[in-house]
């Protein structure tokens, strides 16, 4: 077998997005089909945000989902999923984590972040939010690892809900990614 | 949900119908062309100790949906499912064992339609 690919939830349930963000009605397939034409076996890893916030919850940034109780729920889903993570790399198997990048949960190298926003939800679209980061629930989950003594997966984002989305080019990264590099 | 392309259609699917072998009914292929969305359940080869916080996790998820009116059904199993719903006060949703792609086809097309 070629690797284990643990999935952003939403790659297989665009249901659990936020209103507004389902790209299509349930597998977002380029990435998914390019896993699976490579022979990668696919793992999803469950939504953080929404058993915590819900599906009405409205998009939101880092700071919002910033406190002791989000962290806490992170926490205890990333050991489920470092407990999956472990039995792969105890295998010998190749592990890559495919991210969700502009997240404030699941970005891997872009997460969204303004320490300003907060209370009644009014702020201009377009309002500048992308910032270099990882997501919170990527960083209970890298601290979940250390702590075990795993190493962390190679790792990308899925850019589709950033401005600068490129088909080709996030599927060429992920490739990259299934090929040793990212 | 201007723009928002979701179907209110989530699958939870045994992991070794996510990832079929050769052989094997390939249900994520089916469940994407009928366009639902899938929830993994734990493949058969993990420990139980490893699958438990994974089902409860699935069974927290598929309470969110079902509390906001999603159509639930259940693609293959994974023991230990039946609990973990049980304790978010779900019941198994209408559900199959395919044994071919064709079959599961018809299963979601009727769980749509109600």
């Amino acid at each position: 077998m070629p690797g284990v690919a643990f999935v952003a939830h939403c790659l297989l349930n665009q249901n659990s997005k936020t209103d507004g963000g389902a790209r299509c009605p349930g597998v977002y397939s380029p990435l998914v089909d390019e896993l699976r034409e490579r022979g990668w076996r696919i793992e999803q890893m469950p939504c953080p945000e929404l058993a915590f916030t819900g599906l009405n919850r409205f998009w939101a940034v880092r700071e919002q989902y910033d406190t002791t109780a989000f962290r806490r729920h992170c926490r205890k889903i990333a050991a489920a999923v470092t407990g999956a993570i472990e039995v792969h790399v105890a295998r010998g198997d190749d592990v890559i984590l495919v991210g969700i990048d502009g997240s404030p949960s699941m970005g891997v190298h872009v997460t969204s972040s303004d320490p300003a926003r907060g209370g009644r939800p009014e702020w201009p679209d377009g309002a500048p939010e992308l910032s270099p980061g990882s997501g919170i629930f990527l960083e209970e989950l890298t601290a979940e690892l250390a702590e075990r003594g795993v190493t962390a997966p190679r790792a990308m984002g899925v850019s589709h809900q950033l401005p600068t989305h490129d088909p080709s080019q996030e599927r060429a990264q992920l490739v990259a990614l299934m090929e040793g590099g990212g | 949900m201007e723009g928002d392309l979701r179907s209110f259609r989530v699958a939870l699917v045994a992991g070794e119908l996510i990832n079929p072998g050769a052989d094997g009914v390939d249900a994520l292929a089916v469940i994407e062309q009928e366009g639902w969305g899938a929830m993994q359940l734990p493949a058969a080869d993990y420990p139980d100790e490893v699958a438990a916080p994974l089902l409860d996790q699935v069974a927290e998820q598929a309470e969110e949906f079902a509390r906001h009116g999603y159509t639930l059904a259940l693609v293959g199993n994974r023991a230990g499912l039946e609990q973990a719903l049980a304790r978010y006060g779900l019941a198994v949703p209408p559900a199959i064992e395919p044994a071919a792609d064709d079959q599961l086809r018809t299963f979601l097309a009727e769980v749509a339609a109600g």
